[in-house]
């Protein structure tokens, strides 16, 4: 069953066609990375999945429901309930410590529950540093700590934009590595990003050029 | 954790770990506080304060006797007992008296007062020389001074010559079983002095006589002497003294004849003659008491004052024979609305005091303190505005300062609700610990104006903490409302669209 459907999906700004009649499928516990150069709709296309823009034209089916549709208060507790973000920034709460920012995704979700959110962070490899401020974190870390965060809640659906994009190799890897096994529980990722590398990591990846879909690419080589 | 927790959680830590920002909104509320409740500190001590500085204009109420019963020193004290003691500045008992002086042939207003209390019922007073400490000593108005030529030291006679308008004895319409009262000279020209009261048949009910004044253990037995004094009972006036010849003859019938103490037979017709003049006033000989006086000071007030001579009420008494006031003067510091209210209840008490306000004194007093209020809840009011913008502003950098971490925070799921309570909850607490700082310092803030501009302190109102403190929250919490819808209006896809 597909967790994710655009059908037919436009963004129109004005003149410019951001997406143009996009239909793609993405199932359920299935990773999926979208690629395309700069101004090709990645974005675009990752505001609508986030809940956090409309197209313009087509359907877009979340879980079964159509998101397109919905009102903007729906859209911020759907995101909420079924999506987990992650960010090229990161976009840590500056003044907040580790556990703390994990604890806010809690916070907004349902119940802040410490024990749990330290246990997160245990699983990205970070519970001795879950006292410290942003500042006092490296950008690996940081990162890590906003997959922490993105998976407290159980989403169906981790949508991570450009996540090892501020990263250097050693972090990308752990943070690949943290995709992996989400993976292998169940959890359907799609991964924004040009690097090559990262979406040679995912089971398939869909290329956009200039608001279409140009091709895609199954990874033969997934799991091996 | 409950939400609470980790919501109140979330607030200190962007107040502690962001201070820098927080401390200038925080500073603003506190010195919106401070001024808010300095100045309404100053503004429920300012009639108090000021109250004291109008005394100084003089006495605002005055006592008058009401209908034909004179003003006595117990009437006022009656009155004063309803005025609180911290209230009462001071009263002054006036006996006002046409004095002669023999060796000129002139005449002046003579009055007695309390010095004591002059002092502090007309503070504007200016003397020259002294008050009057010694008996015998007499201040002069300035004008009776210059008219004569007195000076401080200067001796004059004064003499009082006591007429049946001059207001001592009673009349005869005097309501029935009124005590009227009566004097005359007795042994060596000392004044005696008789009370008595009549039935409806306008007999003698009772008799009392003051004989202090004759010589002791002979003419003052007049007064103890009760064989001498049950004569008079039940008797009609005129009453005539066995052997001799009547006062009243050829007026009509002797109607009662008294036989005088053996030994005391001036005073015993002293006795008589009072209380035939109890009644019979118009026809009194005419009673001149005459003593020497030294000035003491000369007064000058640019008022009617300086062409008074003042004496002690015991000199004039002494003078006059009776113990009666024309008025009395008091200095109340409190508002006129309560001035008025004591006015009614004096009337109220119907023991023959009218009371009036000093019009011009409480008048102006009201309108400067009604000024005065005024501006200082214009200036209250100003600061709260200023305030309210000045955090106002504050708060708007921080949601611009801080549209990331909001558009993170929506991204994550944020409710409108949330973000807006979250910000709320910041400011209230600013709020709430500016209104505290600003309690303390607004009471040292009014502390310092009161003994500066008034020269006295003010005591704390515990009321003032929760006010203050309430007052700044709602300050704060309206001042953040334009920044909150700032902040709702974020678009959490921000986060998204790299630097």
């Amino acid at each position: 069953m597909a967790l994710l459907e655009l059908k037919n999906v436009s963004k129109i700004y004005g003149d410019l066609k951001a997406l143009n009649d996009v239909s793609i499928r993405v199932e359920k516990g299935e990773w999926v990375a979208i690629m395309g150069p700069s101004g090709s709709g990645k974005s675009t296309m990752m505001n609508i999945i986030g809940c956090m823009d409309k197209p313009s034209l087509g359907e877009v089916l979340l879980d079964g429901v159509d998101i397109s549709k919905e009102p903007q208060k729906k859209l911020t507790d759907i995101r909420r309930d079924k999506i987990g973000l992650i960010f090229q920034q990161f976009h840590m709460v500056t003044y907040l410590t580790a556990v703390e920012n994990v604890m806010v995704s809690q916070y907004y979700h349902s119940m802040p529950d410490e024990e749990e959110a330290l246990e997160a962070l245990e699983r990205v490899g970070l519970r001795e540093r879950a006292k410290h401020l942003p500042s006092q974190l490296s950008g690996g870390e940081q990162q890590r700590v906003c997959v922490a965060r993105a998976l407290i809640n159980h989403p169906e659906l981790i949508l991570a934009d450009e996540p090892t994009g501020n990263l250097d190799e050693t972090n990308e890897n752990i943070v690949l590595d943290l995709f992996r096994q989400l993976h292998n529980e169940g959890t359907t990722l799609i991964v924004v990003t040009h690097d090559p590398e990262v979406a040679e990591a995912a089971q398939r990846t869909i290329v956009l050029e200039h608001g279409r879909v140009a091709r895609e690419i199954i990874n033969e080589n997934f799991g091996k | 954790m409950t939400r609470r927790k980790m919501f109140l959680r979330m607030i200190t830590a962007s107040l502690l770990r962001r201070r820098s920002r927080m401390l200038i909104a925080l500073l603003s509320i506190a010195v919106g506080a401070t001024i808010l409740s300095g100045l309404v500190t100053i503004y429920y001590d300012v009639p108090r304060q000021m109250g004291a500085q109008f005394r100084s204009y003089g006495a605002n109420m005055i006592l008058l006797p009401s209908g034909e019963t004179p003003l006595t020193w117990e009437k006022v004290q009656t009155v004063l007992d309803m005025v609180p003691d911290s209230e009462l500045v001071g009263a002054t008992p006036y006996r006002y008296v046409r004095l002669d002086m023999p060796s000129r042939q002139q005449s002046f207003t003579g009055a007695g007062t309390d010095f004591t209390q002059v002092l502090k019922t007309s503070p504007y007073f200016s003397v020259e020389g002294a008050y009057p400490e010694n008996t015998r000593e007499i201040l002069v108005g300035k004008e009776i001074a210059e008219t004569i030529g007195l000076k401080t030291g200067s001796s004059i006679e004064l003499s009082y010559k006591q007429t049946a308008d001059s207001g001592n004895t009673g009349s005869k319409g005097a309501e029935e079983g009124a005590l009227l009262s009566g004097s005359a000279e007795g042994f060596n020209k000392a004044i005696l002095k008789v009370s008595i009261s009549l039935d409806e048949d306008e007999k003698i009910s009772s008799i009392e006589v003051d004989s202090s004044s004759q010589t002791p253990g002979i003419g003052s037995n007049v007064g103890t002497d009760q064989a001498f004094l049950d004569q008079f009972i039940g008797k009609s006036l005129p009453l005539r003294l066995s052997g001799t010849a009547s006062e009243e003859q050829g007026k009509g019938e002797d109607t009662g004849l008294i036989d005088a103490v053996s030994g005391a037979t001036i005073s015993s017709q002293a006795v008589v003659d009072a209380v035939n003049r109890t009644v019979s006033a118009e026809n009194a000989v005419p009673v001149e008491n005459r003593e020497h006086f030294t000035v003491s000071g000369i007064l000058s007030t640019g008022g009617e004052e300086e062409s008074y001579i003042y004496m002690t009420l015991t000199d004039l008494g002494r003078l006059t024979g009776d113990e009666l006031l024309d008025v009395a003067e008091l200095s109340i510091s409190a508002p006129s609305d309560e001035l008025e209210t004591l006015c009614s209840s004096i009337t109220d008490l119907n023991i023959g005091v009218t009371p009036r306000l000093v019009k011009r004194v409480t008048r102006s007093e009201a309108s400067v303190l009604g000024k005065l209020q005024a501006l200082v809840f214009l200036v209250t009011v100003v600061v709260l505005l200023l305030t309210m913008i000045s955090v106002s502003t504050t708060m708007m950098a921080v949601v611009s300062e801080r549209r990331r971490e909001i558009g993170l925070r929506k991204a994550l799921g944020a409710s409108d609700r949330s973000i807006r309570s979250e910000f709320l909850g910041e400011g209230m607490f600013l709020g709430g610990l500016g209104g505290l700082m600003g309690a303390v310092l607004g009471f040292v803030f009014a502390q310092v104006v009161s003994i500066n501009v008034f020269g006295s302190s003010i005591a704390f109102q515990p009321l003032l903490l929760p006010v203050t403190i309430i007052v700044s929250m709602a300050v704060a919490a309206a001042s953040c409302q334009l920044p909150i819808r700032r902040a709702v209006a974020i678009d959490p896809a921000i986060v998204l669209k790299g630097e």
